[in-house]
């Protein structure tokens, strides 16, 4: 038994039509079927990762810079708060100065006043006194001298003995 | 084997009933797969997708090792459908082969079959020649057909063209018809005329070793054939 191919038989050219065309015929329906599908579906899918890929990048940059904002504006925000502090411990200390000038003008004149008043009421009490002292005097002079000597003179003589005092 | 076969004519033309029962057997088989795999299609597979999109991927792979972008791109259906066709031919007679009461087995691996090969051969290799003309021009395409890397190897050239045709269809063939004949040996071995239970104990763990074999062979045999396009393609459009 010699095996043989069917090659050997005669040519069946209808079985090769037959396959060429069953071929053609599946591969139509695999490209509507399988093929056109999966090769949208693939195109679809590396077009989606490229977006994806492209927006993250997008969205990190825009992160980024917001980041760099945001730090620029609280080293701004620091700025103007150690400031504000600074302009309320100034205002603070000028007040506080104003208010002691004032209150130690005020304790100044308060002082002249008391000063002034004081000195009037010693010129007042001593010229008080030279006129007790005076008319005392004479009274007493005159008491004791018993003599006619007028007051005019005695004043005179006293203020005259005062000044001395005064003097020294 | 000289096995009986069933012909029958139609407008002149001879028709073998095997060959045409057992392609539309592939064919269904190919078409239920890829109709269930792809139901549905999503940009975010399921599993049967990922399943497909690999077989796909795989395919595109060979091609764009040997060819262009742009030409693996336009081979891609072609390569696609080659590939997912011969796997399940040659596979289909692992599991199934119906043989009739009058000896004529009407359903097997279509690739067994010496016609279906070279058929296969002829049609890939077609393509390839096509595009060759299409990329190079008629005489762009004879001098890099006969004339690389020189004139004096025209005679080699013309013996590596016929040579090409034939070892890829032989190749195809040969595999999986050795396979199939080696399983019905083995077969026939397990039904052997005394002492059946033995021969059986001996047959079946052979039969499961060889039909495991067959199965890889027929797997690297449709890569291989798929390949080997590729390969022809880019010899014949010069982009080697």
């Amino acid at each position: 038994m010699v095996p043989t191919l069917s090659m050997s038989k005669a040519m069946p050219l209808g079985d090769m039509v037959f396959i060429i065309v069953a071929f053609l015929t599946l591969m139509v329906i695999l490209k509507y079927v399988a093929y056109g599908p999966l090769t949208k579906a693939l195109d679809a899918r590396a077009d989606k990762i490229n977006n994806d890929l492209d927006s993250a990048q997008k969205a990190n940059e825009d992160a980024t810079a917001l980041v760099a904002q945001r730090e620029q504006e609280l080293a701004a925000g620091k700025d103007q708060a150690s400031q504000v502090i600074s302009n309320a411990k100034k205002s603070a200390k000028d007040q506080s100065e104003a208010l002691l000038k004032t209150a130690n003008d005020q304790a100044l004149s308060l002082k002249k006043v008391a000063e002034a008043d004081a000195d009037q009421l010693k010129s007042e009490a001593l010229a008080t006194a030279k006129k007790d002292v005076a008319d005392l005097s004479v009274t007493i002079a005159s008491k004791l001298m018993q003599k006619n000597l007028s007051a005019d003179d005695q004043r005179s003589l006293i203020d005259a003995y005062l000044a001395e005092l005064d003097q020294q | 084997m000289d096995e009986p076969t069933s012909t029958f004519s139609f407008l002149g033309l001879t028709f073998n009933w095997t060959t045409i029962i057992s392609t539309l057997i592939a064919m269904s088989i190919v078409v239920l797969i890829a109709v269930l795999l792809t139901r549905k299609v999503a940009i975010r597979p399921s599993k049967g997708q990922n399943a497909i999109e690999y077989v796909l991927d795989f395919v595109r792979g060979i091609l764009g090792d040997q060819l262009p972008a742009n030409l693996a791109r336009q081979f891609g259906l072609y390569a696609f459908t080659l590939f997912l066709f011969l796997i399940v031919a040659n596979e289909m007679g692992l599991l199934l082969q119906v043989k009739m009461g009058n000896g004529v087995t009407y359903v097997k691996s279509p690739t067994a079959d010496p016609l279906f090969a070279f058929t296969l051969a002829i049609m890939s290799l077609m393509l390839a020649h096509g595009t060759g003309v299409k990329a190079l021009g008629f005489g762009g395409y004879l001098k890099n057909m006969f004339f690389k890397p020189y004139v004096a190897m025209f005679p080699l050239n013309v013996v590596e063209q016929f040579t090409n045709f034939l070892t890829l269809a032989l190749r195809l063939f040969g595999n999986i018809f050795a396979g199939e004949l080696m399983l019905n040996l083995l077969a026939s071995l397990a039904w052997g005329t005394h002492l059946n239970g033995f021969w059986i104990i001996l047959a079946f763990p052979l039969e499961i070793a060889w039909q495991a074999f067959s199965l890889l062979i027929g797997g690297i045999q449709a890569y291989v054939f798929v390949m080997l396009t590729g390969v022809f393609t880019a010899q014949l459009s010069g982009n080697e």
